[in-house]
Parts: structure tokens; sequence; C-alpha cells
């Protein structure tokens, strides 16, 4: 319990400078997703389960005035629904989840066009993952929290005097809380409140997991077009059970900047 | 810290993640080899049943894995792990393939069954009522008759209100769950509720805290909490034959704990472990029990519980239209 308090504490702290920043440039981006799904579970079923998977992601990302405005924010929902079948054939399973992240990356100009970006994202993340064919164990319930280290590195470049953005971004979680039933505790018995270490700390020990995005912003005519590339790999092994929920999907949405100062000849000093 | 996220990056380019079996496989001895192992880590009675009935999980593998052969059929594969999962001798063993269910249903089919269904429909007539899951009726000599034939049939409190006030005037009720093969455990309760004044003990539950045999969580007692609806307050005889199964018998054994309450008829079936389900690489699905359960005395109620009064049904009775233990539960509800 004291690790977990601890994490808490660790939040709130991370929180506190957002309710305190001035804004300046920031980019709203909302992208859709579709690619491929791997769940596998062993409190449901040995087998892993793969089929396809649709995401959406709503990034927030801007400057603040804090560290010399070398601090930038950066917020990300994401929300995930999966549909998957075992190896035979015979059997699916349908999983989603919803998670926000939150959190301040340090800025490094390397040759005006370079940026390079690290800090820490807090997140949390409810969902469940359902086979349709279980009897007592049919679903299991996804709770998480964590701390994630963050590293981005944001490169700008001209083609056909358009300034077209490419950033790859990747978050490793360090320590979190997860919930997971015990080894072969069912549902109900829970619900009778009968807990026995249904909340995990998590590190990548027992949680190694990492997400990863990859994205390109090209301008078409008013708008700012993205495409990318989105990878999520969640993994756990705490209580017994084994889980992995690998998730891949070729992203596309738009971006929209904002600014104070209205400049064209600015565009290129904007984050994305 | 960057060069240890570079790392970790790296390492999960090139190395493992939690992995399962990601490909089908009907191969006999891959499919046997994960059965196997799917109830040696999960099953919760291994232990148990090897002090009850000689179970040795380890020589059933080597038994089983000589009667494979690279060239079987599905089907004699299915009839080879059926056979190897009867050995548990439990009710809430199953095997399903797309064909068929794999089954051991010994604990009903080597016994009698004490109940005609024909003869019992006289006792109801044709003038009961029903409320949801439940058939009822006040008999002839001021008996009250609840006929619940399936806990997978719901009724609500409301349902339960009304049929325990009908009844109110009675001196006394016949509970027939013979024949009653269990569902939701919810009803089990909610039904149970109904005859006790005070929150009672009626039993532990315990769960699987890792793979090996014995490694179970400290059994959490299970209190029966009296419902806020209408209770009953006189005489009830449950009648129970070797067919009241899984929830039937969590329900039998939360009703012999309420004060008032008579087991009449034959020992239950059984089936005191809740059941999970898992899969082998063919596709195949299987179930087990997964979490068992005791009684107010943490013993075992995996092969059934004792009536309080045993009571046959007697050929002779049925010939002439009677149900031995209808009439019996009447008689003594009547002193």
């Amino acid at each position: 319990m004291g690790r977990i308090r601890l994490l808490m504490y660790v939040l709130c702290g991370l929180f506190y400078p957002f309710f305190l920043s001035a804004q300046r440039d920031a980019a709203h981006a909302l992208m859709f997703g579709q690619g491929g799904s791997n769940q596998f579970d062993t409190y449901l079923s040995p087998m892993e389960y793969k089929g396809s998977q649709f995401t959406f992601l709503r990034e927030t990302l801007r400057m603040t005035q804090r560290a010399k405005e070398r601090l930038s924010f950066q917020s990300l929902t994401q929300g995930t629904f999966s549909m998957t079948e075992n190896p035979a054939q015979n059997a699916n399973e349908y999983g989603g989840h919803i998670g926000y992240n939150a959190g301040w990356h340090y800025n490094w100009m390397l040759r005006e066009r370079l940026r390079l970006m690290a800090g820490g994202l807090l997140g949390a993340d409810a969902g469940f993952l359902y086979n349709e064919r279980n009897g007592n164990n049919p679903a299991q319930a996804r709770l998480k929290a964590d701390m994630a280290l963050s590293l981005a590195g944001i490169y700008k470049f001209r083609l056909r005097r358009q300034v077209l953005a490419l950033r790859y971004q990747a978050d490793l979680p360090l320590m979190g809380c997860m919930f997971s039933p015990q080894y072969g505790q069912s549902y109900w018995e829970i619900s009778q409140g009968n807990r026995d270490h249904n909340v995990c700390f998590t590190s990548p020990g027992n949680a190694l997991s990492l997400r990863q995005l990859f994205t390109l912003d090209f301008p078409v005519r008013r708008f700012t077009i993205r495409t990318g590339y989105f990878s999520d790999i969640r993994q756990s092994h705490v209580n017994g059970i084994k889980m992995h929920d690998i998730s891949r999907s070729f992203l596309i949405g738009f971006v929209r900047h904002f600014s104070i100062i209205q400049d064209k000849e600015r565009k290129e000093e904007l984050i994305l | 810290m960057i060069c240890l996220f570079c790392a970790v990056l790296i390492c999960f380019t090139f190395s493992s993640c939690q992995k399962g079996m990601d490909e089908a496989d009907s191969s006999p001895e891959v499919n046997l080899q994960a059965l196997w192992e799917i109830i040696d880590q999960h099953y919760c009675f291994l232990d148990y049943k090897a002090e009850e009935i000689g179970l040795d999980w380890n020589a059933i593998r080597s038994t089983y894995l000589g009667k494979l052969s690279p060239q079987m059929s599905r089907t004699q594969l299915f009839e080879v792990l059926c056979q190897m999962l009867s050995e548990l001798r439990d009710g809430h063993v199953n095997l399903y393939s797309s064909a068929d269910v794999g089954r051991n249903w010994s604990w009903k089919e080597d016994y009698p069954d004490n109940l005609n269904t024909e003869v019992r429909d006289e006792y109801l007539g044709t003038d009961y009522k029903i409320a949801a899951g439940l058939k009822y009726k006040i008999l002839d000599d001021n008996i009250g008759y609840i006929l619940y034939e399936s806990f997978q049939n719901g009724f609500g409190e409301g349902n339960l209100d009304d049929v325990i006030y009908y009844m109110r005037l009675c001196n006394g009720l016949i509970i027939d769950v013979r024949s009653n093969s269990g569902g939701f455990l919810t009803y089990a309760e909610r039904f149970s509720s109904r005859f006790t004044n005070e929150k009672i003990l009626v039993g532990y539950n315990s769960h699987k805290t890792g793979p090996g045999h014995n490694d179970f969580s400290k059994p959490e007692p299970e209190y029966l909490k009296p419902s806020e609806g209408v209770r009953w307050q006189k005489n009830v005889i449950v009648l129970t034959n070797r067919a009241c199964f899984s929830s039937t018998n969590t329900f039998v054994r939360n009703m012999k704990e309420c004060p008032l309450v008579t087991i009449l008829g034959d020992k239950t079936g059984g089936g005191g472990g809740m059941p999970f389900t898992s899969e082998i690489p063919i596709g195949w699905s299987v179930r087990f029990s997964a979490c068992p359960s005791y009684d107010a005395r943490m013993q075992q109620i995996e092969f059934g519980i004792d009536p309080d009064v045993t009571c046959s049904l007697d050929c002779k009775d049925v010939e002439n239209g009677h149900d031995t233990l209808i009439d019996t539960a009447r008689q003594m509800l009547s002193e």
C-alpha cells in the first residue's frame, strides 16, 4: 500500500504544473486507426487470439512558459476496440479500453529543425476482454494507472514549399498499479467482498509495456493531415496470470494549430 | 536513463513477450498434454480426489499418452480425452467439441432417480401457479408445495414475496429441487435467504493461488443474510435426489443451516467447485472445477450432501400414483 500511496503523491505533483501553466503554441490532433490485435490472457485461455482492432487517439501538445519556454505539455486520450479469434477459429474475444495520459517533456532544439523531448507521462486506463464461450470466467477487467518515461523527436523539413513534421515518440511505463484477480479467483468471489492481492504494483519487471507513435504531418490547403503508425504493447505477469495485449494500427487524422501570434512565417517554429 | 530506454526498445524488438499458444494444432499428443496441464494447474480437487478415490493425475498422463496414435481421427482423440477427464468423476468437467459434449454423469446415472415426473405432475395438477421459474400450489392438506426445476430459470425478490405470502396460512412448506442440476448461485442465495431471520454461516469458499495442487487461498466464510422481503417462519422440507447438482447443491447446503428446515430424500449429486472454462489447441473448450466451496464445518461438498432424513421412492407407491417423498414430507409437516 505504501508504494501505491507514493505513486499517488507523484501523480498529484506531476499534474500540479498543468493547472498553473499558461498556453502558448498548441497542436490538437484527432486520429483514427485500424490494424491488428493480439490478445492473450491465461485467466481466459492459454491460446493467443488474433484479429483486428480500431483505435482513436486525441492528442494535445503545447508549449508552456515554464523552464524558459522549454517545457511542453502533452495529453493523449486513447480508445481501442478489438475483435479477435482463437487459432482454431471457433471462438471469439472482444476487448476494449479507454485511457488518458498526460505529462511534461523538456525540449531541446537541435539544428533548428530537430526537437528532442524527454519527460514523463501519467496515465490511467480502464478496459475489458470478453471471451464469448467461457462460463464463470467470461471476462477480464482491465484497470491500471502508471507513470511512464517518454522520449520523442520531431523533425521538420520543407518539401515543395510546404512544412512537414516527422515525429517519433516512445513511452515506457516505469511504475504503477493494476487490478488483477488472483490466479484462480472468480469475479463472483470478488463481488462477495473477498479480496486477495487484487491491486498489484507494476514495473518493467512484471509489466513490461511500450507505446510507440510514429507520425507524419503535412498540410493540405488550410488543413494539416496526420498519418502514422501506432504500436501499443501491454504485458503483465501478476498473480500467476500472464497477459499481453498487442495492437498495431495505421492512423489517419488531422491537426489543428493554435498560436498566440498569427504569423505564417512562424509555422516552422510551432511545436508540430 | 536514455540508454536504459534504448536497451528496453532493443529488447522489445528482439526478445519474446508473454507468449501463449498461437497456432491451432490437432496433433493428439499436443492436445492431450495441453488438456492435462490445464487440469494439473487449475483443477481444484486433485489432492482431495487422490485421498477419496485414489486419483493419481501424474499416472493418468502416462496411461493416456499410451492410448494415442498419430493417425487417430478427431473422434477417437475426443474419446480418449473424455476418458481421461472422466477419471476426475466430476460433473463440472466437460470437453466440448462441435460434435459432442464429453461428460461423466456417474454422480446421477449410477443411482436411483427417486423421482417419477408423471406422478409428481399429478400433485401439481393443472391449476398450479407459476412465478418466474417457480411452480407452486397449496396441497389439499394445507401444505405449500414449490417445484423449482432449474437454477437457470431466474426469479426476483418480488416473485418470492408473492409466493411466500400466498402460502402464509399453510401448515408447512415443501420445496422440491429433485433433478435440479443447478444454474446461478445468485438464485440459490436469494431463495435460501427467505428461511433465516439471522445472518448465519453457511460455508466457506476458496480459490487457487498458483499452479500447485495445494495452492489455495485462506477459506473465506460465506454468510447467508436474511432477506428484507417476506420470510418463511414455519417448518420446511427440501426434497433432494442424486441429480441435485452444482447450485442446487449449494442451495441445499445453505438450507441445511437454516432453522426449521429438514432435507429429505437421497444424498445430493455434489458439484462443490465453481467451474471455469479454458481451451486446447484443437479448438475444443474444457470446463473444470476451479474454486472449491465447503460447508459450515469446512467439509467438502464435492461428492454431495447427506439428507437429514433418507427417503426413497417406493415402486408400489408410484404404481398407485403416489410420490413417496412428497407423501412423507406432507406427513411430517402435518404432525
